[in-house]
């Protein structure tokens, strides 16, 4: 692949990444989140279209691809999310769209023969026959893995495989790669897990902001040189931070569990401050500020305001408390595209809106036109629908809805993934006056250098337990991505 | 979709856009003018204000069912296919009920029973998260038989009493349908656009779990459009069966279909989100209008399920194209 | 906790239902009626159920492939009307053969509408109930035909092999052929896959819009079917021959265990389950239970089980979720002071 770049509407995803694979290597990617891992392993599958730059397989020269002609033409992709049927057998998933058969019938001799010449190869001990919806989610993994090893393939991708495999899953699946390997196909092998990279890869390729910074052998790098590069970027956005006196302990939060995704997870927040919440993707930051909010409560643990214990098992009983909760996912969980702005606006406290239970629309206009103005809603017309609006500008309203019912503690998720530079800078901005007025921010966020410049501290995830609490003044992005990468702590 | 110049996608986004709410703001005047222009060419006696006011006393009180499905479907419920069941237990209890308690308590105990089948519909679609259509029609077929087994199955009939030639009678020259059916319409639309509960119906219909993320109760509030519905098909109920002086189970079959496509018609998205007491209002003149003009034609009965079907495909099957082509779903 | 015991005995009421309900049936009816274990009440359980079964069968596939059809109690009425009101022009066979082709053709416009036009099939199939309804009640002025040729069906209810008729070992046979195809060829186990996991299938390369709508059409000609037996065997073409079949249609295929979720099912289940619901009506009868008193225990068991079904798959869909965050080891566990 030479000279990619891929643009969606606001964000530029990747900038003419180069990027080559051998036959018969081990090819790991690393970057942070957001680096253009995905974007670059989707055009390779067929899903995306590059704008710019072309793909070469095998010396063909190849323009546009769909899903399906990328696996024609041997690209096999192995997604951190299965994209299995529970409800067939194991042999069945891994020949499905191209059973054998005799006469009208599934040859299931020969299907079950193929799916246990497979499974062996990737000497993984299951049961052809057994129902997939059965199996532990590792097994379901390694299947994946044989339906796109059944196909012959001769460039394979591996998408952060390792995320629900054990220790003993993982070794097989080393073994498997290099048997791929020895059979001289082409592996690409993206993981968060740096160790892995150093154990399976051949040559690593580092992309940071959309851009391939530099691809190594991996017997001359080590891990710290490889965060290094994953994280040396410029800074290309100000991210000023406001001198706030921090006041008493407003959210603290003690061993919070939920079984199979985090565990333990203590940590406080005091007015004025705002503290990060460092993970990388999948590592239950956002479990844990849903669980916090109710959304999906905890199963052990304890959230205390203010000193006085709270118990929250739904979203409502966190807005009493005064928690507000702004959601990653803006467009599933975040807005209401059909109504209004000034709709959206006011739905967590309409019912506060009232007199003889009708709502106060004067005021409820005066109240949202005001909120809209101080947040630089664009355009300012509070009355259009917010799914017409600008990802940011959507943003603002979320973040705007959840101001106007005055919390004391706010949890951001990712506020400001997807949105423009002046958005992103008038949203900090926004969190700066809260915090100002004796609010406690509690942010996740993938962008490391945001949470650096506007964070008091740092907590770091790591695979659903907390690996570090990092004071702003030891916070780096080296010392963050060590933890959260699991490398062990310092700081 | 992502191969698709962004500018051209805008561009004839906004157009259909554009032309999806010119179509939605015109078309129902438009429409029932077309039908009063139309039906006036078809019979002299059509644009008389007796004919008129008949055609709009006979769907007064299924139109009271449509109303309830308004909030049915502007919360994502799809549609409520108890009605005729709840439309039958009200007309039932409050005959049923009238030598024991008088007149008015039956009716208004008629109502409740019926809430009572609302609720379970609620609690089945709310809280249990069950698709609305299958619930409904097993409710239905349930609280009919139900009915039926209540009264062994025949007819019952009405004591005379000065309420019920009150129900069947006019106020002002208006009949008292078309009187209940206007104010159950003013009060539901204020509710629908001016509470909070109003707000909540739409937002949960547009996006459950964004709702849900800010703190609506998004069961509750789909619970209590149901609930709803069943009280309102209750009173449909309750009135047809004074107003006739007699019950039977069968009292309001087909009424469910009349209900959706009311609500189709005007505009009201059987998905979700979007739709008012206005439109439906709009919907059921329609559907009368409709209806009255195949009778005066001289067209047999079931002609009316034939064009009420065929609306509905016709406008779910637009609405469905206009989402797509919007891309919100 | 609670919640995990009401799981696990949702799933087990679930899992055996049908032996529950069939061994029930017996033991009620054999204390209450003298003559109810019989073969003889057999053939007549097997005899009854054939016409709902093949209304059950049509949704199967349907269900499967995540689907639904509410259509299918009116096609059934197109049919029987049409099987018998052609038999004086087109003579017995070719009529019934005509009212199957109704059958097909109504499916096909479901088809059309739910794969071309993209309609929900709940919403396109309960606007086409009404279409069909009324169509066939305009077509006949909302009059039964009888038949010209009443002997023609007459054999279809007559005793074979002592528990069978020919009406009942169609229904039996055609649920067996079913049975094979979901789950012996490429085909029917494809279908499993398009509603167990749509986007899996489509992935795989799996036309799913040819097998939803394939699933439309074969479900028109078994309620076209069902519609045909039904009008010859009882020598009349009523317009009204399916309109109350379409929910005891839905609750044999519930019993039987098919899910409405797609994905899960089979035609032997649906088997039992229209058996175990045609026993539950003989046996009402033979006890003199009225008709409305069989329609509120239908609505009710209806109820009860997918309540049951919702309630024990409850778990399901957290356990996919939970995985993006699943871990196996945790590695280091060290917070600064």
């Amino acid at each position: 692949m030479s000279g990619i770049s891929k643009s969606f509407p606001g964000v530029k995803a990747l900038r003419g990444v180069n990027l080559e694979v051998r036959e018969g290597e081990v090819h790991a990617i690393v970057g942070e989140n957001g680096a253009g891992k995905s974007t670059l392993m989707k055009i390779l599958a067929g899903f995306y279209h590059p704008d710019e730059g072309t793909i070469e397989v095998g010396g063909k020269r190849i323009e546009a691809m769909s899903p399906r002609e990328a696996r024609d033409l041997g690209i096999g992709m192995i997604y951190q999310e299965l994209n299995l049927v529970p409800d067939l057998t194991v042999a069945e998933n891994i020949g499905l769209g191209a059973m054998p058969r005799r006469g009208p019938f599934v040859d299931y001799k020969a299907l079950v023969a193929l799916a246990e010449s497979v499974l062996k190869e990737l000497d993984a001990d299951i049961d052809a026959n057994m129902r997939l919806g059965n199996l532990s989610l590792s097994q379901q993994q390694l299947v994946e893995i044989a339906k796109v090893v059944a196909r012959k393939p001769g460039i394979v991708v591996f998408d952060e495989p390792t995320s629900s495999l054990g220790e003993k899953e993982t070794r097989i699946l080393f073994n498997v790669i290099k048997r791929m390997r020895a059979a001289g196909i082409a592996v690409l092998y993206i993981s968060h897990r740096l160790q892995e990279v150093m154990e399976i890869g051949d040559r690593v390729t580092v992309l940071r902001d959309g851009r391939n910074i530099e691809t190594r052998d991996v017997a001359g790098i080590t891990p710290d040189e490889m965060v290094r590069l994953m994280v040396g970027r410029e800074l290309t956005e100000m991210f000023p931070k406001l001198d706030i006196p921090l006041g008493d302990v407003v959210l603290d939060v003690s061993t919070l569990s939920r079984a199979g995704e985090f565990d333990g997870i203590t940590l406080d927040v005091r007015a004025g401050e705002i503290v990060g919440l460092a993970g990388l993707v999948g590592s239950g930051r956002t479990e844990v500020a849903r669980a916090i909010f109710g959304l999906d409560p905890a199963d052990t643990g304890e959230v205390k305001l203010r000193g006085k214990s709270v118990r929250i098992r739904r979203p409502h009983h966190a807005v009493a408390a005064g928690i507000a909760l702004v959601p990653e996912d803006r467009k599933g969980q975040g807005i209401v595209p059909m109504l209004s702005v000034r709709e959206n606006f006011t739905l967590p406290m309409i019912g506060r809106l009232t007199k003889a239970f009708l709502v106060r629309a004067r005021r409820e206009r005066a109240l949202v036109q005001e909120f809209a103005d101080r947040l630089k809603l664009n355009p300012p017309l509070i009355e259009r629908a917010l799914g017409s609006f600008s990802g940011g500008n959507q943003q603002k309203v979320v973040l705007g809805k959840w101001l106007l019912s005055k919390p004391s503690v706010l949890i951001l998720d990712e506020p400001t993934r997807g949105v423009d530079v002046g958005a992103k800078a008038d949203i900090h901005q926004i969190i700066g006056e809260f915090a100002e007025a004796g609010g406690a921010v509690l942010m996740i966020s993938s962008e490391l250098p945001e949470l650096l410049a506007v964070c008091d501290r740092i907590f770091v995830l790591h695979e659903g337990v907390l690996a570090a609490e990092i004071p702003r003044a030891d916070a780096s992005e080296e010392s963050v991505m060590r933890a959260a990468t699991g490398q062990g702590v310092f700081a | 979709m992502t191969d698709l110049n962004p500018a051209a996608r805008n561009a004839s986004e906004a157009t259909v856009r554009t032309a999806g709410a010119l179509l939605g703001v015109v078309s129902i005047p438009l429409a029932i003018v077309a039908l009063i222009v139309l039906g006036s060419f078809v019979s002299p006696s059509f644009l008389t204000v007796r004919n008129l006011l008949n055609v709009l006393n006979a769907y007064s009180a299924v139109g009271l069912a449509a109303l309830g499905s308004t909030f049915v479907a502007i919360c994502g419920g799809m549609a409520d296919l108890s009605i005729p069941a709840n439309v039958a237990m009200g007309a039932l209890v409050a005959l049923g009920a009238q030598p024991l308690i008088g007149p008015v308590p039956a009716a208004c105990l008629g109502i409740l029973v019926a809430s009572l089948g609302g609720l379970l519909n609620g609690l089945l679609v709310g809280y249990m998260r069950i698709n609305p259509i299958i619930v409904t029609l097993g409710t239905g077929f349930l609280l009919l038989g139900l009915s039926q087994l209540l009264i062994g199955g025949g007819i019952v009939y009405a004591e005379p009493s000065a309420f019920g030639s009150f129900v069947g009678g006019t106020v002002l020259g208006v009949p008292v349908f078309v009187w209940v059916f206007l104010l159950v319409a003013l009060i539901l639309h204020v509710v629908l656009s001016k509470t909070p509960f109003g707000r909540w119906t739409f937002a949960v219909g547009g996006n459950y779990d964004a709702s849900a993320t800010s703190a609506v109760p998004v069961r509750f509030t789909k619970a209590v459009a149901f609930v709803l519905t069943g009280m309102l098909a209750g009173m449909c109920g309750v009135l047809i069966a004074l107003a006739n002086g007699s019950a039977r189970p069968i009292i309001g079959s087909g009424y469910e279909f009349v209900a959706i496509t009311a609500v189709v018609l005007g505009g009201t998205s059987l998905f979700g989100g979007r739709g008012s007491i206005l439109r439906t209002l709009g919907g059921v003149l329609i559907m009368a209008l409709i209806g009255n003009l195949i009778v005066l034609i001289g067209l047999p009965t079931p002609s009316t399920g034939f064009v009420t079907g065929t609306i509905v495909l016709i406008v779910v099957g637009v609405d469905a194209y206009l989402r797509r082509r919007l891309g919100t779903e | 906790m609670s919640g995990v015991n009401l799981r696990t005995m949702g799933h087990l009421v679930v899992q055996y239902r049908l032996l529950a309900m069939l061994a029930a049936i017996a033991i009620f009816g054999g204390f209450t009626l003298d003559d109810f274990l019989t073969a003889n009440t057999l053939r007549s359980i097997l005899d009854r159920a054939a016409v709902v079964g093949f209304l059950a069968l049509a949704l199967t596939p349907l269900l499967i492939a995540g689907q639904i059809d509410l259509s299918i109690g009116s096609i059934m009425s197109m049919s029987a009307f049409t099987t018998i009101a052609m038999q004086p022009f087109a003579g017995s066979l070719p009529a019934a053969f005509i009212g199957l082709c109704v059958g097909i053709a109504a499916g096909l416009v479901n088809a059309a509408i739910v794969v071309v036009l993209k309609v929900n099939s709940l919403v396109a199939t309960l606007a086409t109930l009404l279409i069909y309804a009324s169509l066939v009640l305009l077509v006949s002025n909302s009059q039964p035909v009888s038949s010209t040729d009443p002997m023609f069906g007459l054999p279809l209810t007559s005793t074979m092999l002592g528990i069978f008729t020919p009406r009942s070992m169609l229904f039996i046979g055609a649920a067996l052929v079913m049975f094979v195809w979901l789950k012996a060829t490429p085909s029917g186990r494809t279908l499993y896959a398009v509603g167990s996991n749509l986007s899996a299938a489509v992935s795989a390369g799996v036309n799913a819009n040819a097998y939803i709508g394939g699933a439309f059409v074969l479900s028109g000609l078994l309620a076209g079917a069902a519609g045909v037996l039904q009008a010859l065997s009882s020598a009349t073409g009523s317009p009204l021959a399916g309109s109350v079949l379409l929910i005891p249609a839905i609750t044999a295929v519930v019993i039987g265990g098919t899910r409405l979720e797609g994905g899960r099912g089979s035609s032997l289940a649906t088997l039992g389950g229209v058996v175990a619901f045609g026993a539950l009506t003989t046996l009402s009868e033979y006890n003199g239970v009225p008709s409305y008193t069989q329609a509120v225990y239908t609505g009710l068991i209806l109820i009860l089980l997918i309540t049951l079904d919702k309630v024990a798959s409850g778990g399901e869909g957290k356990t996919t979720r939970a995985r993006r965050g699943a871990r196996t080891t945790p590695t280091i566990k060290a917070r600064n002071p």
